[in-house]
């Protein structure tokens, strides 16, 4: 059963921080004082009384001298240890606590494990319990504890200007429902966000049954489900697809992310990677063909990508189904669809070549109408039952917000409570919600911070976080989790639910008795047992939706494609596409005030604290604003003009359906030709001081008929110019060997195909003949070929640490990035700092594009020739990730270059940071080839970041609240010292001290070798595809000296012999040969082809099948074919 | 040129240079010896709040460190015990004592005894309890012998210095587990000599980090 703490405010007599003797009355008045002075003078404490101050102070000089007045200034302060009045069960101080709990966004849910430290909560993580994520979370999760702790969160509930206690609040809401008892709530209307939450779902029935004319309005403005309105037309019931990655071959994406940013996602992903992995040449690997418009997560793994505008996607859907199932239905719709009929035909063949074990997957934002084609295909596949599975929910009663607009306009509103979300924010922008909502007599806003929704808003109630609520939610598959408080509300917020159940007087308000009746009804046996069973798994067993058979109706079809009309007219400069898109770390805009999430950079734009309008190279190429060229020096063309390091983009106003924004314009290769992505979530107006005026808001043009896409769009200049931080400007490998890929089939050929790249293949090994052939836990023991210039240390430890991260299934989620900030007390910068490069992220994730044109000659336009490789911005590249972060090396040259010793290795393998130590040379950072090093230019911890250049005339403190986040496990950093990855120190440290302690009292001693599995580092428990594996290479069982040993392992810049102890596993693509843009190697694989073996002097590397065809420089038959025919 | 210095002045020159190294010899050596955690934490022996008497109760009494520092063994800190653990007895002994007031108050409020902390190492260097004493590690070799301490006095220097002598050199300071918290005891090589203590060291693979990251995170 959850533990009742009780955190009342600290008392006087709580002292919270050093005590000085501020007069001698105050040191004269303590009892310790006293006795003190009894002990030692006790003719001295007789006389106190009656004597002036002179005579005191002779009688005491010396004492006092002693007794630590005369030397207080050279006395360490006096701290003290606070122990607890009475004792609670269970806690155990210095070890944390860990609670069963779960984030809710939307119509789903994240199951999460707390991690509380001293009765707060410092870090979640995936709940293992839940299967189908295995303990993995979100990149939002990650950050969601930091909201926790923001200080400009609604701390007071407000009615019109003036505090509102608790109980007048609650008398408030108690008194809304009688009001509206008595007429059946006519004339009062409700707008609440999506909630997954059974709870709720009990409560809004029984306000729909107290108050039958109220209205009860829903309003979520990104979707990430897809439309009831689908599956009600096709199948004639209200079901939701649950996809089995896991099961597909073949898989098709409509411009759906479902790796990121769909419902489900953690889930998808995970399967999705199981299908990714090939861990030896006889293993299956799935293939994934991408149709969409913008750049996605999704679209970066596929094998074959299609850049199609998203209104376009409707007759591309309908091509494709009519070549599967050869229905006549779908001829009218695929009509004037422009693009190669190739890609549809051999994609369509192979689907049907895999019939049962493919998958088609619209996108949640696509009309119904797309869906029920992806429903149709999938069931003429035969996939239904085997590869998505429909599952049976609760049909959606709730009035959309428009109806809630017509209600409203027609004054048939008097009373409006809004729950959550942000609606003068998001709300569509026909309707003109700020104006609407004023023109309400009674608005009851309920929510976390005081946005612009409050600032319209009559009464402001203060909503609880869900990490300090009692609440429910259910997963993507409908399981029943627990949202559990970890600490009280620190600022006696209320729930939503407890909101509801005031407004229909119910007895019983708190939010664990709602939630106690809701489940025991769900879950049925004892109920004091179900229930704790409940919070202790964190889920409830057997309460998935169920998964029904379903039957597609054929007419339902045909209906629903007659209904919808495809998109005519082509995109041009003049008629532009605009896709809204949800933005990867700000979500709908409710994160704006997350400081983690705000610096996170963006995975595929690397841009953070902002939000662009991205275009495609064409299009960028169209408006004039293609950047003019590079530096001499670069061999590549950059992809934006940089200044002193910051992006500098040009302004544009967009302007659709007569309204405009304004906003940077940001190149971005891959998008479809004319088609402008613009992220949503940011320009927000009233958000705190980290999340107000960061980008701008793209709901200003977005109206409820097209959410998320919308054609008849133009950009016009403004003529200004604007700074992005944007945090990578290397957008080519430039034919290194950074991230080394091959097609699967190569793999299945030659499996050991990395060897056959970069330095270490053309030069003797580093390691010797002899050390070549060892293993990695023999390298690291035995250093071969040592030879350097100082001491190596000697690796005698138990362990040895390692890790190894899969290129291939890695998806860029960015999860670790956060995660690691969460676990390691790294600070935010600021956007100033970040455009000078000084994000303090310990692992980043660089992104590369390939087109294949790369080559070795760089500058060839400068002296009259044919331009180079890189002189163009790729229209149509292939993507690559990999997250790099301190690869602890074993000869590390970071170590030989301190001044100080601050860094040294560690007997274990670990490359160690003493802070205290370091003087803050940055030598070190200089040294490193990876450049993971992170410097702390400023006291990030202590200094405002708009201060930062005060220094020390700055303001000093960080809040209270703020730093109750901090991991106390980890050192917080000062200005002046380095950072970086430590394998999360703390986390082994503490693994083999409780397994040490463990053994020792169980009577095994001797046993100190950790098992594996046991100590996770935070990167490698957040990833949803297990591509971080980390563990002990000494074992040669454990899970990363099985990865090491692929064969497709190799270490980045291995040829510097700095031995690191991160390795990578080389990424493959799967391509359909049959395919019009099908390329024998990955394009990376071409562009370091051409880089370095340029000419003809291959005849060393001896035959091998699949060789890529003799290069003489410029472009060879193994490019794809040029496919800028595509639609766009 | 006229004479300016005087002949002695000649000598001046090698009297400042001895001057100065004699003055940066004080110097040195006085920050030597006064500014390390040897001189300025050994004696630390504030005045607490409750004049608890470990002598009084650890050897009078005869109570195991554990009874109040209860999770020595599981967790890194090793806890000054809450109220509750000082009342278990004091509700029956000693019940109308005004020097146990601050503890009667603190139960009954739950506010907590303002304990002064002795023993304090820097923010950014871990140690960790349960480490040691589960793996022959005494209180004594660390604290002292509390058991004798009418009044807790910071006992060694607990600097870096004195924790990387026993972990360079864990063979003279380990113990016999049972005997880890009876602060009379010995240590094995004081009683078996120092082969002994190795032998402990080899078998129970202790391996003290002297490496950064054992105690710097």
């Amino acid at each position: 059963m959850k533990r009742k703490f009780d955190h009342s405010a600290p008392s006087e007599s709580a002292l919270t921080g050093p005590r000085y003797w501020r007069s001698l009355d105050e040191l004269t008045a303590t009892p310790g004082f006293q006795q003190h002075l009894a002990r030692e003078f006790p003719e001295g404490a007789s006389t106190l009384d009656g004597v002036d101050r002179r005579s005191f102070m002779k009688l005491m000089a010396a004492s006092f001298a002693l007794g630590g007045l005369g030397l207080a200034g050279c006395r360490r302060p006096e701290k003290n240890i606070l122990p607890f009045g009475k004792s609670i069960e269970g806690v155990i101080p210095g070890l944390p606590q860990y609670f069963a709990t779960a984030m809710p966004l939307r119509k789903s849910a994240i199951p999460l494990l707390a991690e509380t430290h001293q009765g707060r909560p410092t870090k979640l993580e995936g709940n293992p319990t839940y299967a189908p994520h295995g303990g993995a979370s979100s990149l939002l999760a990650q950050a969601s504890v930091l909201d926790l702790y923001d200080p400009e969160r609604a701390t007071v509930n407000t009615s019109k200007g003036d505090v509102l206690s608790a109980a007048a609040a609650n008398d408030l809401l108690a008194g809304v429902g009688k009001t509206y008892a008595a007429v059946q709530g006519a004339g009062l209307a409700f707008l609440a966000e999506q909630s997954s939450s059974p709870t709720r779902a009990r409560l809004v029935d029984q306000l729909r049954a107290k108050f039958p004319k109220a209205v009860w309005s829903e309003y979520e403005p990104v979707s990430d489900e897809p439309p009831a309105a689908a599956a009600r037309a096709v199948f004639g019931a209200a079901v939701k697809p649950i996809y089995r990655f896991a099961k597909a071959e073949r898989i098709v994406s409509l411009d759906a992310d479902f790796l990121s940013a769909e419902s489900g996602s953690l889930y998808y992903a995970r399967e999705f990677a199981k299908g990714r992995r090939v861990t030896k040449k006889e293993d299956p690997m799935n293939r994934l063909y991408v149709a969409e418009s913008a750049l996605t997560l999704t679209g970066s793994m596929a094998d074959h990508r299609l850049r199609l505008a998203s209104s376009h996607i409707y007759s591309f859907a309908a091509a494709l189904a009519g070549k599967i199932t050869g229905d006549a239905v779908y001829a009218r719709v695929a009509e004037g669809l422009d693009i190669k009929p190739e890609w549809i035909a051999e994609c369509a063949a192979d689907l049907a070549a895999h019939k049962g074990t493919s998958l088609v997957v619209a996108g949640a934002h696509q009309p119904a109408a797309v869906h029920a084609i992806a429903y149709a295909i999938n069931a003429s596949l035969g996939n239904i039952g085997r590869t998505v599975d429909f599952v049976e929910v609760a049909a959606d009663e709730s009035v959309s917000i428009s109806d809630l607009a017509k209600a409203i306009t027609a004054n048939s509103v008097k009373t409006l409570v809004v729950l959550g979300g942000n609606p003068a924010y998001n709300a569509p922008a026909e309707l003109n919600w700020p104006a609407l909502q004023k023109s309400v007599g009674e608005v009851i806003r309920f929510g976390y911070h005081s946005d612009e929704t409050s600032a319209l808003a009559g009464t402001h109630l203060a909503a609880a976080h869900y990490l300090e609520s009692w609440g429910d939610a259910r997963t993507a598959d409908g399981v029943v989790v627990p949202v559990q408080p970890m600490i009280l509300p620190l600022f006696g917020g209320i729930t939503e639910i407890e909101t509801l159940a005031r407004i229909l007087g119910l007895p019983k308000t708190d939010g664990y008795s709602l939630v106690f009746d809701t489940v025991t009804a769900l879950g049925g046996g004892d109920s004091a047992k179900t229930f704790r069973r409940f919070l202790h798994d964190g889920l409830l067993a057997n309460s998935a939706y169920p998964i029904v058979s379903v039957n597609l109706s054929g007419r339902g079809l045909a209906q629903v494609l007659g209904s919808v009309a495809p998109a005519v007219g082509a995109l041009s400069k003049a008629n532009l596409e605009v896709r809204f898109v949800t933005d990867h770390t700000m979500d709908d805009g409710r994160f704006a005030n997350n400081g983690w999430l705000q610096e996170c950079p963006d995975p595929i734009t690397k841009i953070s604290w902002d939000n662009a309008i991205l275009v495609s190279p064409r299009l960028g190429k169209e408006l004039g604003i293609e950047p003019k060229g590079s530096l001499i020096q670069v061999a590549r063309k950059e992809e934006a003009d940089f200044t002193q390091g910051a992006e500098n983009a040009h302004v544009f106003t967009l302007t659709v359906g007569g309204r405009t924004v304004r906003g940077p314009v940001h190149i971005q290769p891959g998008l479809s030709n004319y088609t402008a992505v613009v992220a949503l979530g940011y320009g927000r107006t009233k958000s705190g001081h980290v999340g107000t005026g960061a980008g701008f808001s793209a709901y200003a043009v977005r109206t409820a008929q097209a959410p998320a896409f919308v054609t008849g769009a133009t950009l016009v200049t403004t003529g200004t110019r604007m700074k992005l931080a944007n945090t990578q400007e290397h957008w080519s490998m430039e034919g290194r060997d950074l991230i080394r890929e091959a097609n699967y089939s190569e793999y299945k050929e030659n499996p050991d195909y990395v060897r056959e790249m970069g330095i270490e293949s053309h030069a003797p090994s580093n390691l010797g003949k002899v050390g070549e052939a060892m293993t990695p836990a023999q390298r690291a023991t035995e250093i071969p070929r040592g030879g350097s210039l100082y001491e190596t240390p000697k690796f005698d430890g138990v362990h040895q640490w390692g890790m190894s991260i899969d290129l291939n299934t890695c998806i860029g989620c960015n999860a670790c990035v956060v995660a690691c900030q969460a676990e390691n007390n790294i600070p935010i910068v600021g956007k100033d700092q970040v455009m000078r490069g000084r994000e303090m992220h310990w692992i980043r994730l660089d992104r590369y594009y390939s087109d294949g044109k790369a080559d070795g000659r760089a500058m060839a336009d400068l002296f009259g020739g044919e331009p180079s490789g890189n002189s163009i911005l790729p229209e149509d590249p292939q993507i690559s990730l990999q997250p790099i972060a301190c690869a602890q090396c074993e000869l590390a040259p970071c170590e030989i270059v301190c001044p100080v010793n601050a860094t040294v290795h560690d007997d274990e393998g670990l490359n160690t940071m003493a802070y205290n130590r370091c003087i803050g040379t940055r030598y070190c950072a200089n040294n490193c080839p990876y450049k993971v090093r992170r410097f702390n230019f400023f006291d990030y911890n202590l200094r405002p970041l708009d201060s930062l250049y005060l220094g020390q005339l700055a303001p000093k403190g960080m809040p209270e609240l703020v730093k109750m986040v901090k991991n106390p496990e980890v050192t917080v950093r000062m200005r002046g010292v380095m950072e970086k990855c430590t394998y999360c120190v703390q986390r082994i440290q503490n693994g083999k001290i409780q397994h040490k302690v463990k053994t020792a009292q169980a009577g095994r001693p001797s046993d100190v070798v950790v098992p594996d599995g046991v100590i996770k580092t935070a990167c490698q428990q957040v990833c949803p595809v297990e591509s971080i594996v980390f563990g002990n290479i000494l074992d040669p069982k454990s899970e990363v000296s099985v990865a090491k040993a692929r064969e497709q392992d190799y270490a980045l810049l291995g040829y510097l012999n700095i031995r690191p102890r991160t390795t990578y596993l080389g990424k493959l693509r799967n391509p359909n040969s049959k395919m019009p843009d099908y390329a024998a190697l990955p394009l990376s694989r071409i562009e370091y082809n051409n880089k370095n073996h340029s000419g003809d002097h291959s005849s060393s590397h001896g035959e091998k099948p699949e060789k890529p065809a003799k290069q003489s420089g410029g472009h060879s038959s193994v490019l794809p074919s040029n496919h800028s025919g595509g639609l766009s | 040129m006229s004479k300016i210095f005087p002949k002695s002045a000649n000598s001046l020159p090698l009297q400042i240079i001895i001057y100065l190294v004699v003055l940066t010899g004080i110097a040195t050596a006085g920050v030597t010896y006064y500014m390390t955690p040897k001189y300025t934490r050994i004696g630390y022996a504030p005045v607490q709040p409750v004049p608890f008497s470990h002598e009084k109760h650890v050897s009078e009494l005869g109570m195991d460190c554990r009874f109040c520092h209860s999770n020595v063994e599981k967790s890194g800190h090793s806890n000054v015990p809450t109220s509750q653990t000082c009342m278990n007895c004091h509700n029956q002994i000693k019940t109308n004592s005004p020097l146990l007031a601050p503890v009667r108050e603190s139960y009954a409020s739950g506010d907590s005894v303002p304990w002064v902390w002795i023993h304090k190492t820097p923010d950014y260097a871990y140690f960790n309890h349960a480490a040691h004493v589960n793996r022959g590690v005494s209180c004594v070799e660390c604290h002292g012998k509390i058991n004798e301490m009418e009044v807790v006095a910071h006992n060694q220097s607990l600097s870096m210095a004195f924790c990387l002598e026993c972990h360079r050199n864990p063979e003279t300071r380990v113990r016999d587990p049972k005997d880890v918290y009876d602060l009379n005891s010995q240590t094995i090589a004081a009683k078996a000599g120092v082969e002994a203590g190795e032998k402990f060291v080899h078998d129970w693979k202790i391996k003290p980090p002297q490496s950064c990251s054992g105690c710097h995170r």
